[in-house]
């Protein structure tokens, strides 16, 4: 019989599950990017393009929400176009 | 990490290895050890020699006596915990308060 501790091997190891971290969560994914593709034929306030920031500009016939979402502002076929040398940006057009 | 606080009256030790799960923590199971057959060698001697408190992540360790016998298990358990650290570094420290 032991005089001062109780016999435990594993006096010094953090207990079982005590996980150490304080990570692990993460927000769900916001499905961001594009909701027509080129060629397509949208409505009048379609979404073309869910984004943060401005990947892809507004073009013709596109207008930009609030939260920077790309929209029709007239019906007819989308168009994804360059925008000067390095830029992107997205119209639409009444003829294909 | 394990800290072993080593000063003339008392000798503390305090934390967890980290080095494995329960069960499966060597560093710790031989911390425990170490310790374990050190004071209860002591106390096998002369119960009076120490006294130990025991909180959730610490024991604490009272030298009440510094006779030859005493101070040799201390000692030794004191090399044995420092040859540990030289091992396990990132899981025990020992900080020696007496010099």
């Amino acid at each position: 019989m032991l005089k001062f501790l109780e016999f435990n091997i594993q006096l010094f190891a953090h207990k079982k599950g005590q996980s150490s971290t304080s990570n692990g969560r993460d927000s769900a994914g916001r499905r961001l990017g594009a909701k027509a593709a080129d060629g397509e034929y949208i409505t009048a306030g379609s979404i073309i393009y869910r984004q943060r920031g401005t990947k892809i500009h507004p073009g013709t016939n596109v207008g930009r929400g609030t939260d920077d979402t790309l929209y029709a502002t007239m019906s007819g076929y989308v168009k994804y176009e360059h925008l000067g040398k390095d830029r992107k940006q997205v119209s639409v057009y009444v003829e294909k | 990490m394990i800290k072993v606080e080593v000063t003339k009256k008392n000798i503390s030790i305090l934390g967890h290895a980290m080095y494995d799960d329960y069960g499966k923590d060597i560093v710790c199971a031989a911390v425990s050890s170490i310790v374990m057959a050190s004071v209860e060698g002591i106390a096998s001697i002369d119960k009076s020699a120490i006294d130990i408190e025991q909180k959730k992540d610490n024991l604490n360790i009272i030298i009440n006596k510094h006779d030859d016998i005493t101070n040799k298990l201390i000692k030794t358990m004191i090399n044995l915990l420092k040859e540990l650290e030289k091992k396990y570094p990132k899981n025990i420290k020992i900080t020696n308060k007496e010099e």
